[in-house]
């Protein structure tokens, strides 16, 4: 079997002040195309056109893909509470239709109190 | 069925950045002459008259910078040399003039028209020599980045010829869609190298199913925890960056970028491959770049089955519109596995299309809703559902080879 051994290239090759190229431009106006429509709060107010080198193009890049996964999460948390508390909510309706009969048969007071918490 | 096909579990794809076969790949003519590489005849004239040869010159930074231009109109001169006359044909003889048009730089213009010797790539020129190397895969589009890559995930660019966003609601699905909502269901996973680096082309499927997503940390991971997806696409480091573990190099060889950091990411996913047994006598893995950027290639980009759009004079720069009817400028493409030959070079027209037409035709079979062009392309891997064209599969071995090379990171 054959090895062959890969040469690492010389320290020198790393420039994260090297200009943006067209390709990491794109992939910039790309990303904040979809920032823009995350919520106002979830975006980052970095103004794309004033970065100008791959270590802040590559630092932009990053909070962006974050925040999108984040606002995805998130949205498949929300989807999922909605989703598993439909039965609980029915089962709550049913609850305060039992309750409401008990507390009207109890007194007024506490059916006030059951106001409040809701 | 051939044990290769039947074992055939994996299919991951890595697509490079910006070079041409011939600057990556045509020095290999010189060592096995089916390989349609370089030869002594290859030239382009330059803006002052004289005659540039194809030279074994290439170096893998600071020599084609600025980054040498391969959007529509300057692909178009590239590979019609300025002709743009009704039934005009392909000379590729604009290469050096397009390179010129960026500073006026005759001496610079002439680099366009360098290649690496072999020794300077031993990756890339050993998993070529020892597996399936391509003598005609094309970029899809005479054109940039993201409409090829484009093709690469959908089969099409559904008409753009630039580097447009492409939105959900389009026709077709992408390739990862089609799988993972298939029935029986199918898995698929996009990797890019890490979250600064994140994905190129693909936003939209970013931001409406990051699932689809992960790093290239868990790429490794799953490789070595036997997790691998039936169909992985690798995304390289796009950029210069500060890492968790220090400094990050770009790997995607897009000029200019060091194209030894891109050769140690190849070895790399090989060796994350390789180094699970079960893994690699069930895994092909293909390794392609996404178009030429603008580097000189001296095979004329065939036509091509159109895919139903047609871009207009206005988008491709060129007062000509584009029907999507012929393809771009050759790519390196490289297919592994033990179960391919040493040596097998493939004549047959690939583009970027026979990546999801191979994973959804391997993986699901019929499919019906895909681009004319995906429909029409061929294929790297046969299917198992249909009787085999023996000519045509490249996993042709009865026993795996126990030969094939190992690569040691520097």
């Amino acid at each position: 079997m054959t090895v062959i051994k890969v040469p690492r290239p010389p320290e020198s090759a790393f420039n994260k002040e090297r200009r943006v190229s067209s390709l990491l431009r794109t992939q910039l106006e790309h990303l904040q195309e979809a920032e823009f429509r995350l919520p106002a709060r979830d975006q980052t107010n970095i103004y794309i056109n004033a970065i100008k080198t791959e270590g802040e193009a590559a630092e932009y890049i990053g909070q962006v893909t974050a925040k999108l996964q984040a606002a995805h999460a998130l949205k498949g948390r929300s989807k999922v509470k909605g989703q598993t508390s439909r039965m609980p909510a029915i089962a709550a309706m049913a609850e305060k239709k039992a309750t409401g009969n008990r507390k009207r048969a109890a007194g007024k007071s506490k059916v006030k109190a059951s106001g409040r918490r809701r | 069925m051939p044990p290769g096909l039947d074992n055939l579990k994996h299919i991951v794809v890595l697509m490079m950045e910006n070079r041409s076969f011939d600057h990556m790949l045509g020095d290999l003519s010189k060592t096995n002459p089916n390989i349609d590489g370089i030869n002594a005849n290859l030239s382009n004239t330059d803006t002052a008259g004289n005659v540039v040869k194809a030279q074994p010159l290439a170096q893998f930074q600071s020599q084609l910078d600025p980054d040498p231009d391969h959007h529509f109109p300057a692909v178009d001169l590239q590979i019609f040399g300025g002709n743009k006359s009704a039934g005009r044909a392909p000379t590729m003889q604009g290469f050096v003039r397009s390179y010129f048009n960026q500073q006026q730089d005759v001496k610079h213009s002439q680099k366009i028209m360098y290649y690496f010797p072999q020794n300077k790539l031993p990756v890339l020129t050993t998993l070529a020599k020892e597996f399936a190397v391509f003598n005609r895969w094309f970029s899809s589009i005479p054109g940039p980045t993201i409409c090829n890559r484009a093709f690469a995930h959908y089969g099409t660019s559904f008409g753009k010829v630039g580097m447009d966003l492409f939105y959900a609601n389009e026709p077709f699905k992408s390739v990862y869609d089609r799988l993972i909502s298939a029935n029986p269901k199918r898995t698929s996973k996009l990797y890019y190298y890490d979250q600064t680096s994140s994905t190129m082309e693909i936003v939209n499927l970013l931001q409406h199913q990051p699932e689809l997503f992960g790093t290239y940390g868990q790429f490794l991971n799953d490789c070595e925890r036997g997790r691998l997806p039936d169909y992985s696409f690798v995304e390289p480091n796009y950029s210069d960056h500060d890492g968790d573990n220090g400094e990050e190099l770009a790997s995607d060889q897009h000029p200019d970028h060091h194209v030894q950091a891109g050769e140690l990411f190849i070895a790399s996913v090989y060796n994350a491959i390789k180094g699970n047994p079960d893994l690699w006598k069930s895994t092909a893995l293909l390794i392609t770049y996404d178009e030429h950027g603008g580097i000189y290639d001296h095979v004329l980009p065939p036509a091509c089955t159109p895919d139903g759009f047609v871009a207009s004079p206005n988008d491709t720069g060129t007062g000509m519109e584009f029907k999507f009817d012929r393809l771009g400028v050759r790519v390196p493409a490289v297919l592994v596995s033990p179960w391919i030959p040493a040596g097998v070079v493939v004549d047959r027209v690939f583009e970027h299309s026979s990546i999801p037409a191979t994973a959804t035709e391997f993986f699901l079979g019929d499919y019906d809703q895909r681009s004319p062009r995906e429909k029409a392309a061929e294929r790297f891997v046969e299917r198992r559902d249909k009787p085999l064209d023996s000519t045509k599969n490249l996993l042709s071995l009865d026993v795996m080879r126990t030969d094939c090379p190992d690569f040691e990171l520097g």
